[in-house]
């Protein structure tokens, strides 16, 4: 129908004109995996000055072995930790917990140790600091009191400490991927993509149904829509309009694509030129989860483009809208609290049977299908359900619109919505 | 007259939503190349009964025919409207929208460019063509969505309040553009609460009150079936009017400053009405036997109604 694509024409060249397109296509996957990368790298970063420590020791030798297996080396090449003050039996313990106290509070100590009597039997082993929140260096402590505690215990029952680390050196398990194509190293990429791919599903689903919601609300506001159904069927109305918002999506999408394949191809090149000596994780994006990741933000987007349109429609004010439409967002943020159900175990029964589940179909199916391709049959079922539930709420969402887009003043109660369905 | 004469042919439709009947068993005719008021009070049926000429809204019983045609998808082209809460796109250049709205009617875009131009420069909006519709001010933005109703051509024009908010000579340039396009051979409804304007403009009319059609047909035959009963008096003078403080003779006055009409009752000679104003010492300027304004006529029968 000509007049479809008169409005489909008019929704994509006003939204990709923008400098807000522009950005959106720069920002949002840069967003997505810079705040990744950034909690990263702020749990795991390298102290940058040497932490001293003080051990309070009851038990009488560990003090010594701690201090010994507390190595380790800032990349200045300064040591990690340095025991400045080893307190052995103590004649009152609380006052010399005052005087750590006293000490760290003055900033001479970053942290002190407690060391109980029957450290060996289990009785925990107290580590005080201000910043208890660093990872790197919590795990060293912890690993150092661990191996010493260890090798007291076999020292009583005449083991070695060192045979033993050698009887029982952990074996390197190296992980490879099976793909349809042969295999390749895993080194966590397959984790990496399967995040950033239902990210940005996630994303984008949010962002374009909102959008689609808003030109419906602008058309109603501005009083346009009068105009505009007086020249075209509202059904018409609103598949030019979903169908022209689809099309900005797929753009950028292609956009990313085309943005992907060449990081994969030429990304470390890239990033040695700018940063010598860095490489950028393999990461391999196969052309099937692209082409997978077209299919299902479109499967979603129609399904909740639909939905977001109808509550465009019923509402008049920026405020209604922001009440109306949080029940849906609230089923696409579900979707992402469901990640780790799906990233855990994708081909566990449970989720096998919520990739197929409509609304949530799209996000969780692509985290299946970039972790471990699925059986095709349940992809085809997945997208089946979600295209027929889909063509129902399309019929509803298309009711609701005719009659909203005339209506203004209070929003409709369900029952009111209930016989807007029935007008004619 | 045939039917292949009228422009619109509305027979019986009624419209209801739940218990609430917008618009209840209402018939009328529009000849072609009229200019026919659509009268009657707020939440009257108006502009339901429009939107079902438009094909907005279908009614429940009773049939539309535009142009001899039933209506459908097409008679849509065949229609340009005038909203009477009026916008467009925002952030939209004035000439794009104009092209959009029209390709939209049917015209290629080529053709509704170059007609665009020329509209816009008609009603001195040429500098405005490429800015964004939210950097004109009302009045033109008024300008601009009037175009857009004419610009397809439509052989049915439907203006709602055309006029409002426009300065006198903007409201002049549209009444000769409406005048021009009747001439043309466009049919045009207009819908409007200004009975002065219905009364300059209209060759026929249609009274609707709570979905129903109280009053239709040729203005001045109308008008004259009321006969003139009414007095036109301008005067001045030292006096508070108390002359007219007739109730045998004035069945009701309506002051507007210096200028009074009084509505007549049946039979009463307006003679009367004059010797007493000079005998009171006002000094008059104007004496006129008329037919009731349209204003009256609107007032008395609506209500009659809700009486």
């Amino acid at each position: 129908m000509r007049k479809i694509w008169l409005i489909i024409k008019r929704e994509y060249v006003t939204r990709v004109r923008t400098k807000a397109f522009l950005w959106g296509t720069i920002a949002l996957p840069l967003l997505t995996i810079g705040v990744f990368a950034f909690q990263i790298i702020m749990s795991t970063r390298q102290l940058d000055h040497t932490l001293k420590l003080a051990i309070l020791d009851d038990n009488g030798g560990l003090a010594a072995s701690i201090t010994r297996r507390l190595t380790g080396k800032l990349p200045s090449g300064e040591p990690t930790f340095q025991v400045v003050k080893t307190v052995s039996q103590p004649a009152s313990e609380e006052q010399s917990r005052e005087e750590l106290l006293d000490q760290i509070r003055k900033g001479e100590l970053d942290g002190y140790l407690v060391v109980p009597k029957d450290a060996a039997s289990g009785t925990a082993v107290e580590f005080h600091t201000k910043n208890p929140g660093n990872i790197t260096m919590k795990g060293s402590i912890n690993r150092a009191v661990s191996d010493a505690v260890v090798a007291e215990r076999l020292g009583k029952w005449g083991v070695r400490a060192s045979d033993v680390a050698q009887m029982t050196q952990p074996v390197d398990v190296k992980l490879f991927k099976i793909t349809r194509h042969g295999e390749s190293v895993e080194e966590g990429q397959t984790f990496l993509t399967a995040i950033i791919a239902g990210m940005l599903l996630y994303t984008t689903l949010v962002v374009y149904g909102v959008a689609t919601m808003r030109s419906v609300m602008e058309e109603k506001t501005t009083r346009i829509v009068e105009i505009l159904v007086a020249s075209v069927r509202p059904f018409y109305l609103l598949s030019g309009k979903i169908l022209g918002v689809a099309a900005v999506a797929l753009t950028q999408y292609l956009i990313w694509a085309a943005a992907g394949g060449l990081l994969t191809g030429y990304g470390t090149a890239m990033a040695r030129s700018v940063h010598p000596g860095a490489s950028m994780p393999k990461i391999q994006v196969p052309w099937s989860l692209l082409a997978y990741m077209v299919i299902f933000f479109l499967a979603g987007y129609l399904l909740y483009a639909s939905l977001y349109a109808a509550v465009g429609a019923m509402v008049s004010t920026e405020q209604e809208a922001q009440q109306v439409q949080a029940p849906l967002t609230m089923v696409i943020v579900l979707s992402f609290l469901l990640f780790n159900v799906i990233l855990r175990d994708p081909n566990s029964r449970t989720a096998v049977v919520l990739s197929l589940v409509p609304f949530l179909s799209p996000i969780l199916m692509i985290l299946r299908i970039a972790m471990q391709t699925p059986p095709f049959w349940q992809i085809a079922l997945s997208l089946a359900l979600s295209l027929g539930t889909t063509v129902g709420v399309v019929y509803v969402s298309a009711k609701i619109y005719r009659v909203g887009v005339l209506m203004y003043g209070k929003r409709p109660s369900v029952v009111e919505l209930f016989r807007w369905l029935k007008y004619t | 007259m045939t039917a292949t004469t009228d422009a619109v042919v509305v027979e019986s439709i009624t419209k209801s939503y739940n218990s609430l009947t917008a618009v209840s068993d209402l018939s009328l005719r529009i000849r072609r190349g009229a200019i026919f008021g659509l009268l009657g009070p707020n939440g009257a049926g108006k502009t339901t009964s429009l939107r079902m000429i438009m094909r907005i809204l279908i009614p429940d019983q009773g049939s539309i025919r535009i142009l001899d045609q039933p209506l459908s998808d097409h008679t849509q082209d065949l229609i340009g409207y005038l909203p009477e809460e009026r916008g467009l796109y925002p952030r939209m250049q004035v000439r794009k929208v104009l092209v959009f709205l029209a390709a939209l009617k049917g015209v290629p875009e080529t053709e509704a460019h170059r007609r665009a131009g020329e509209w816009l420069e008609r009603l001195g909006l040429a500098s405005w063509s490429q800015k964004k519709i939210l950097d004109l001010s009302k009045g033109m933005q008024q300008k601009v969505q009037f175009i857009a109703a004419i610009l397809h051509r439509p052989p049915l024009i439907i203006l709602d309040e055309p006029f409002a908010g426009l300065d006198p000579l903007n409201a002049v340039a549209i009444k000769d553009i409406m005048l021009e396009l009747r001439d043309q051979g466009s049919t045009i409804i207009l819908s409007t609460h200004r009975m002065e304007q219905v009364e300059m403009m209209c060759d026929s009319i249609c009274l609707i009150d709570r979905g129903r059609n109280i009053l239709n047909g040729e203005l001045q035959a109308i008008k004259k079936s009321y006969g003139k009963n009414t007095v036109r008096i301008e005067y001045s003078g030292p006096t508070d009017g108390d002359f007219l403080n007739q109730p045998a003779l004035v069945e009701s006055v309506n002051r507007f400053g210096a200028m009074v009409e009084a509505k007549l009752r049946p039979g009463a000679d307006a003679q009367e009405i004059l010797k007493a104003a000079v005998q009171s010492g006002v000094r008059i300027s104007r004496f006129e036997l008329i037919e009731p304004p349209l204003n009256d006529i609107f007032i008395e029968k609506v209500s009659n109604g809700h009486a």
